[in-house]
């Protein structure tokens, strides 16, 4: 169809109106990601933060087959999927088990909220105390009824379980609240239809509840991986990748790898890396979300 | 098959509302009933707790003789076709009607037999592969009742199953009820707001309003004697005209139905069972179909015409009875009859035709038994 002036001007205007918001984002999003790409390809230290040696993908190269890169990689992978996997199903739980509460339901999502709310540089402080070898409430407790310490931050086998244990306290409520919108807005006729059709509430769950729920889980699934992959606060203030480099999720790594070993370069390469993972995900949960409509 | 029987049967949610007060009802093996009321009027409620998808707060429902009122509703052995169709959204319209014979763990073979002779019956044939979503409302009609059909229960119970089609769909749709009510011989409760699906499908009707059973019985006795204004005015359309009248005594004797200019004397046997009502206030009732044009049948009344609907078949003509500016009722007439405004037409009336209420409790006062 033939653009009229009164398109023209409705496309100049529109332009205008969005033009302020199109800067910052370029200005804040796009020109750092630009760096990072032109970074990547550079030999660029903070010991010489000069533009000077084109490398072209040999940063790449390195991260690639440098093996702490690919450990953390890895590690990462675990969290991500422990994390999920385990905040899913606590979540699912604890959303078909408010779906059916009918009074002081605002008073359970309120308790809820608290964790999300909070910043989670706070909830890595409160759980370091918390988790305290010798003077946190945790193993005061576990001593109460007669279990020995653990030592929750310090052991190399221990640490990135209660690393798991913290995000879930923190991030589970995401899931719940997600969750429970999908449960509530289901029709509730199939269920009646189902009960006399002979299901009992397993059944019911099996058949309806799940399928019906399908689109809904993989959309907060996907939304909580992409998050969980960035998990850097954490990491930071609970343990520093430590023990050893037990919990050095890749995030962290990227940090350690400009800011503590100034190779900026490198570090820009595996951020691109990194990027383009989780790229992968949104493209995924992007175009998945556009089929179901 | 089986009989349905409440008995006193209550039900007062936990938020106080009583939606049904000491219903009693039973319905016949094989029967077709109807149960008929506004909205709010504790139908749904009462076919709810026949299915047991609500409890029962005191009294007892039977089906077959057996008390369920805590029997889970798999156990009950009826189906229920719901407003909204509330099919499975996800599973296509085979798998919707095999969904309860696989609970009962029916074989593979039964129910693929089952499924093609019900998709035969209702002619869902090639849809059995799509989705609810890809089927219009009357596919979906069919595809729920398919399922009701498939498990070959007890005794269906539909829950105001036609109100989501247009009309013709619905008109059709009554028509192959019937049939398929004729071919199985199943117990049927029908629950509706439409008098017509009542008039037209029903065996018997049950009316209900707040909760309470007004009448029952054949659809042509609820029609022909409504037992309080209530009944006679929710029945038929139009239903009948009620209007606010006296029974006054004749002076040779006898009682005659009065209002502004109006009079109406009853026949010998009706005026000497309501002769206690003499000089008292009344609500006369008079069927829009029971206004004749010739005067070999009934007493001349005169009517000023305010409006004239045709209608195509029949034509409506909207009149105040006796003076001009008394209440407007309305007549039926055949088809090319013609009126104008302010026109004064004489109509006549059958006298063993009217109706009388009660003033004060709306509840029809006694009429003669019939004569046909």
């Amino acid at each position: 169809m033939a653009r009229t002036e009164i398109d023209r001007a409705d496309a100049r205007f529109g332009w205008m109106m969005t033009a302020p918001a199109l800067a910052i984002l370029f200005l804040v999003i796009l020109f750092p990601v630009c760096w990072a790409l032109f970074t990547s390809v550079h030999d660029y230290t903070l010991l010489n933060p000069h533009f000077d040696s084109f490398t072209g993908l040999e940063n790449f190269r390195h991260a690639i087959t440098d093996p702490e890169f690919r450990h953390s990689l890895r590690l990462t992978a675990f969290f991500v999927v422990a994390v999920v996997l385990l905040e899913f199903l606590l979540g699912f739980l604890v959303a078909l088990m408010l779906n059916t509460v009918e009074r002081m339901k605002p008073v359970y999502y309120g308790i809820l909220l608290c964790p999300l709310l909070m910043n989670p540089v706070i909830v890595g402080l409160i759980w370091r105390m918390f988790l305290h070898p010798s003077l946190g409430i945790v193993n005061y407790l576990l001593g109460v009824v007669g279990i020995a310490p653990v030592n929750w931050l310090g052991s190399t086998k221990v640490a990135l379980w209660t690393i798991v244990m913290v995000d879930i306290w923190h991030q589970v409520s995401f899931m719940v609240v997600l969750l429970l919108a999908g449960l509530s807005a289901l029709p509730r006729e199939p269920y009646e239809a189902a009960r006399v059709d002979g299901a009992n509430a397993l059944q019911s769950f099996w058949h309806i509840t799940l399928p019906l729920m399908l689109p809904i889980i993989m959309v907060t699934l996907l939304i909580r991986l992409i998050f969980a992959v960035r998990t850097y606060d954490l990491i930071y203030i609970m343990t520093r990748g430590g023990p050893g480099v037990s919990t050095d999720l890749v995030s962290y790594f990227i940090y350690r790898t400009a800011f503590v070993s100034l190779n900026i370069g490198e570090a820009s390469a595996m951020a691109i890396v990194l990027m383009g993972i989780v790229l992968l995900l949104t493209a995924f949960l992007y175009r998945y979300m556009r089929s179901l409509t | 098959m089986a009989a349905i029987a409440l008995d006193q049967v209550d039900k007062i949610y936990p938020n106080g509302v009583h939606a049904v007060r000491g219903v009693s009802l039973d319905i016949r093996d094989g029967e077709f009933m109807i149960l008929l009321g506004p909205s709010g009027c504790g139908k749904s409620t009462s076919l709810r707790m026949i299915a047991g998808l609500e409890s029962v707060t005191r009294g007892t429902i039977s089906i077959g003789g057996r008390v369920v009122n805590d029997v889970d509703p798999a156990d009950r052995d009826i189906a229920i076709v719901f407003q909204n169709y509330a099919l499975y959204p996800h599973m296509t319209v085979a798998q919707n009607l095999a969904f309860g014979l696989k609970l009962r763990r029916v074989g593979r073979d039964e129910i693929d037999r089952r499924i093609a002779r019900i998709a035969e019956t209702l002619g869902i044939g090639e849809l059995l592969l799509r989705k609810p979503r890809e089927l219009s409302g009357g596919q979906r009609q069919r595809v729920a009742l398919g399922r009701a059909l498939v498990r070959e229960p007890k005794a269906f119970l539909l829950d105001e199953p036609l109100s989501n089609l247009d009309a013709k769909l619905r008109a059709s749709m009554r028509t192959e009820l019937i049939k398929l009510h004729r071919q199985l011989g199943t117990t049927i409760v029908h629950v509706t707001h439409d008098q017509v699906e009542a008039m037209t499908m029903g065996q018997r009707i049950c009316i209900m309003r707040d909760g309470i059973v007004v009448q029952a019985g054949a659809p042509m006795a609820v029609y022909r004697e409504p037992v309080d204004t209530f009944v006679a005015g929710f029945l038929a359309s139009p239903p009948m005209n009620l209007l606010a009248g006296r029974l006054e005594p004749l002076p040779h004797g006898g009682l005659a139905a009065t209002m502004g200019g109006l009079s109406l004397a009853l026949p010998q046997a009706q005026a000497s069972l309501v002769h206690r009502h003499a000089g008292g206030e009344v609500i006369i009732g008079l069927r829009p179909e029971d206004f004749h044009l010739s005067p070999e049948r009934g007493l001349a009344v005169d009517a000023h015409v305010v409006a004239i609907e045709v209608l195509g078949p029949e034509v409506i003509l909207v009149a105040s009875l006796g003076h001009p500016g008394n209440p407007e009722i309305m007549i039926r007439c055949p088809r090319g009859f013609t009126a104008r405004p302010d026109e004064r037409l004489t109509f006549y009336y059958d006298p063993h035709e009217v109706h009388l209420f009660d003033a004060a409790t709306k509840r029809a006062l006694a009429r003669p038994s019939r004569r046909d």
